[in-house]
């Protein structure tokens, strides 16, 4: 989600905080663009502890590449899409200190746990208890954090906030061509890491041969 | 490539290629239909549900909590989803795992289920206290806020690899034990 919220926040209506609506039809798009989501994670391996260490560690780079080629696609065809059709982009606050703090933190956890706040509960779904602990340390991660916001919002989110700021707004060029640009860089780079994996790195990476767990 | 996959020889695994796009086109899909994909806000609205269970006041009367939904949306049904999605396509090429400690993991820390347990809830923890902080995690910020250009997730991401990759390489680190 994009930190919509904080803007949202400002109504205090009966649809406070709604994302994407709650009706019948979105209840049902929601949950299947959910499962969805989570077998396309499960198949590739991204719910797996060792294949998200092992890239954080250099040794394995595929849920890299995945992600980022993901990134890419999605880029190209969210603002294909916007060219010829209606798109819920949502542009997220650029506030420099709480971003940076916040995704300092959260690598910590990715590294200590092996999951992020979405695979974590893909591996839960594929039965994986210690997963299950870490969407618990989330629950009670996201309570504290609710608890200490008072402090955290004039400290870490108020401070060299931007407000809402994409890419093609600084840059003055128009949205497609920046995402066109991007899917490039992104292509060309995740072809490079493919060809540094195709070489001896890889060898040593499979120092835990069907480590998959 | 290839080593990489014979690395895990055990399951066949969706190539990360056709995975890779097949995601793209996916949140695609979400962008032009309801939203973009996101997993951490789900954990606050979580909360709000459980404690108005428990029959506190908080969910609304904390500054944070009281911005989140108290119904279920289209953003929250993803993250059910998810769980649902995860399972499923486990079950349905049997590589459903309920293990508790990670092989890699064993192979560094031993097989203690406790010592493993208290490193998934801190990482749970650290995990969803520094999404909130930033406003999204790896899905909103990242596959999705990048793929929408939004320079917020540029820098979450370069944040969150630039902490992650020294943790991983220290937790691993070849000496001790």
């Amino acid at each position: 989600m994009s930190g919509t919220f904080i803007t949202i926040a400002q109504t205090a209506s009966d649809s406070v905080g709604i994302v994407g609506g709650s009706d019948a039809r979105a209840i049902i798009f929601g949950l299947l663009t959910g499962i969805a989501f989570g077998a396309i994670l499960q198949r590739v391996g991204a719910s797996s502890y060792a294949l998200i260490v092992n890239m954080l560690r250099l040794k394995d780079l595929t849920i890299m590449k995945f992600f980022f080629l993901a990134v890419a696609v999605g880029s190209l065809g969210i603002y294909v899409t916007e060219s010829f059709g209606t798109v819920h982009i949502g542009i997220a606050p650029l506030y420099l200190v709480g971003i940076t703090v916040g995704g300092l933190i959260f690598g910590v956890g990715w590294a200590v746990s092996g999951y992020c706040p979405g695979t974590s509960l893909v591996a839960m779904g594929e039965g994986k208890t210690d997963a299950a602990i870490t969407v618990f340390g989330g629950l009670v991660g996201a309570l504290a954090l609710a608890l200490t916001w008072d402090w955290i919002e004039p400290n870490l989110v108020q401070p060299l906030n931007y407000g809402p700021k994409s890419l093609p707004e600084v840059l003055g060029v128009k949205p497609l061509l920046v995402a066109v640009v991007l899917t490039a860089i992104i292509v060309a780079f995740v072809m490079y890491l493919d060809h540094l994996s195709a070489g001896p790195k890889a060898a040593e990476g499979s120092e835990t041969p069907g480590a998959v767990t | 490539m290839e080593l990489a996959e014979q690395g895990h020889p055990s399951k066949k695994r969706l190539n990360w290629i056709v995975g890779g796009i097949l995601l793209g086109l996916l949140n695609t899909f979400a962008v032009a239909t309801y939203g973009a994909l996101g997993a951490s806000r789900n954990y606050v609205v979580v909360d709000g549900f459980l404690l108005r269970l428990f029959g506190t006041d908080l969910a609304s009367t904390n500054s944070y909590l009281s911005q989140m939904p108290s119904r279920a949306d289209w953003l929250l049904m993803v993250a059910l989803g998810m769980v649902i999605g995860g399972f499923l396509a486990a079950l349905l090429t049997g590589t459903i795992n309920t293990r508790s400690v990670p092989q890699l993991w064993k192979s560094r820390f031993g097989d203690s289920k406790p010592k493993r347990f208290a490193a998934a809830f801190v990482g749970g923890f650290l995990l969803l206290f520094g999404a909130r902080i930033a406003g999204g995690c790896t899905s909103g910020l990242v596959l999705s806020g990048v793929a929408q250009l939004s320079i917020a997730g540029f820098l979450f991401g370069a944040a969150i690899f630039a902490s992650a990759i020294p943790t991983a390489m220290l937790l691993y680190r070849k000496k001790a034990s």
